[in-house]
């Protein structure tokens, strides 16, 4: 879900190709869901192999990253660890979600209504354990950095960047700006044509750049006040956010009354499940670990082959094909310069 | 205010097609003495420093300083259809429009938005230069059109008297000899022997655009460092590129 402060952050479209030589923190669970969601036959069954484990998080993962480092971009994954226990009324609220859409899958399903059960579908997308195991195998063999985030990945990910080990860190949730990722790249594991879901129409998806220090210069508000105003909008701690306030109207009173705490008196019905300093604290003071090693090595062909193609059926001409044009390209782009370093 | 004519638009074309090679949206810093821009392309592995003083235009007015981003892709569009007619442009600092008028046989104006202004200043790389060599731009376009043909990287070397490039492809390869006092090469000063590796596909149509522009080009790099390509204008002003090498790994 994450905090939607889509309407009132400025931000600027980039190609990926321009992004070569840069490294990306990959927020490990949002870029799976997004493959588990999105890779799915027509009526909505998910990749599988011959016994019957799902294989979409893995061909999402395998052919996503091939692409990102053969444009020369250097890719980290970060998974997460263990939730903060303040997202207990979000986890309960996506799984009663899941469950809805998993009786409307099969109704819709059974009657026939395919559209729609690939969109049921779709929601019902579950993340298990063995799926964060299968990607971290696959990225070990890729040569891939991936680092374990002792909380939420979005957090480390923003640390990574902060440190300078990281350039950006992708996400499609704008959390990791009030985690205080200096730049936040969007649109970077999914981009190209996109369907609206329930309407025939496609968008075109660009990757884009947030940058925190522009956000806040624009908005003329302070980190904190950022912070403050995804608590008023709902975040993955309040889902619901204060009834009735959108990220503009959250923006207006936040300046205008200088912090949360000045701002609740004026609003009535203003409940939150736990309380709101604690929010703030997880965003301003994450629990991060500085327990990890980034290193890019070429990939291990033969192992990855034996996994994908040996153990998960994928097609063996495919997978070696994207091996190839990834080590090419990526030792391509090692040889090359930026202009930068003779600033 | 700024408001400039030139009466054959040609010349002004091919600067300005020289420079979107590397750069699609240009911030133009305007004074009274004349315009420049200096630009990295957005892989930040070229370079491009150029300006254009009062006197090189047929008409010049500008008032204080200021910033005009244009998108140049669009603007050249506009010259295209000039020919050799004069043109002349006018900020309409209100609006933020630039007004293009193209008078010939008849006399049309367009007008096209001018875009946000980078906020960035594109410093000059700090590169001590041991080899500078003067050629014929059309000299040096030849060799890399030679070189492209068996390979995307070209290796440049400077010893003594001579300029070697070669380039070796998963098949063919390619070995060209320039030698100073010949057609191509006019002078060579070598301080020490050096090499460094470039991109045919930056290096051949930064040198393609700017040779419609000039005919002779100072060459300046450095082992494993930048090269520097200085092409002499005919009005006052300059045009010169760099661009970062490619270096060999493991």
């Amino acid at each position: 879900m994450g905090v939607d402060l889509k309407d009132i952050v400025p931000k600027e479209e980039v190609r990926l190709k321009d992004l070569s030589g840069k490294s990306i923190a990959i927020d490990a669970y949002n870029a799976l869901y997004q493959f588990l969601a999105i890779i799915r036959q027509p009526d909505g069954t998910p990749l599988k192999d011959h016994t019957g484990r799902v294989t979409s998080h893995l061909s999402g993962l395998f052919y996503r990253t091939c692409n990102l480092l053969e444009m020369g971009i250097k890719v980290i994954y970060v998974f997460d660890g263990v939730p903060p226990a303040l997202k207990e009324a979000e986890i309960k609220r996506r799984a009663r979600i899941k469950e809805e859409a998993l009786k409307k899958y099969e109704a819709a399903l059974k009657e026939g209504r395919i559209e729609e059960a690939r969109m049921y579908a779709q929601m019902t997308s579950r993340l298990k354990d063995y799926m964060a195991d299968d990607a971290k195998r696959l990225l070990t063999l890729m040569g891939v950095p991936w680092v374990q985030a002792p909380s939420e990945g979005e957090a480390q990910a923003a640390y990574l960047v902060k440190r300078g080990d990281s350039d950006y860190c992708a996400s499609q949730d704008y959390d990791s700006l009030l985690f205080g990722a200096p730049r936040l790249l969007r649109n970077v594991t999914i981009s190209g044509r996109r369907k609206l879901p329930r309407k025939k129409v496609y968008v075109e998806v660009v990757p884009e750049v947030v940058e925190l220090d522009r956000v806040l210069r624009e908005l003329g508000i302070t980190h904190e006040q950022l912070v403050d105003i995804g608590i008023l909008i709902g975040t993955d701690f309040n889902p619901e956010g204060v009834k009735g306030i959108g990220p503009k109207k959250a923006l207006r009173l936040i300046k205008e009354y200088g912090s949360l705490e000045k701002a609740l008196p004026t609003l009535k019905n203003a409940t939150f499940p736990v309380e709101p300093s604690k929010i703030r604290e997880i965003f301003l003071h994450p629990e991060v670990t500085d327990n990890y090693t980034i290193k890019w090595k070429d990939p291990d062909v033969e192992g990855v082959v034996n996994f994908l193609c040996g153990e998960r059926d994928f097609s063996e001409s495919r997978v070696r094909k994207a091996l190839e044009k990834t080590i090419k390209g990526s030792r391509e782009a090692r040889e090359r310069t930026t202009l930068e370093a003779w600033f | 205010m700024f408001s400039v004519r030139v009466a054959d638009a040609r010349a002004f074309r091919d600067i300005l097609s020289a420079i979107s090679t590397l750069v699609d949206e240009g911030t133009f810093y305007i004074t009274e003495e004349g315009i420049r821009l200096r630009a990295m392309d957005p892989s930040r592995v070229a370079m491009v420093d150029f300006a254009m003083n009062k006197s090189a235009f047929d008409e010049y007015v500008s008032s204080g300083e200021l910033k005009m981003c244009i998108d140049i892709g669009e603007l050249l569009k506009l010259l295209r259809r000039a020919g050799r007619e004069s043109v002349e442009l006018f900020l309409d600092e209100e609006t933020g429009q630039l007004k293009v008028t193209i008078r010939g046989k008849y006399t049309r104006t367009f007008s096209m938005p001018t875009l946000e202004a980078s906020e960035e200043e594109v410093p000059t790389p700090r590169i001590t230069f041991n080899v500078k060599a003067t050629l014929t731009t059309d000299g040096l376009h030849q060799a890399l059109e030679d070189v492209s043909l068996v390979s995307e990287h070209v290796r440049i070397e400077a010893e003594g008297d001579r300029i070697v490039m070669n380039a070796k492809g998963e098949l063919m390869g390619v070995n060209i000899e320039l030698d100073k006092g010949s057609d191509a090469l006019i002078s060579l000063e070598v301080k020490e022997p050096s090499r460094a590796t470039f991109s045919l596909s930056y290096l051949s149509e930064i040198v393609k655009a700017a040779a419609s522009t000039s005919d002779v080009v100072t060459m300046e790099f450095s082992t494993d460092m930048p090269i520097r390509l200085d092409f002499k204008q005919q009005y006052d002003g300059k045009l010169i590129y760099y661009l970062a090498p490619r270096i060999e790994v493991e």
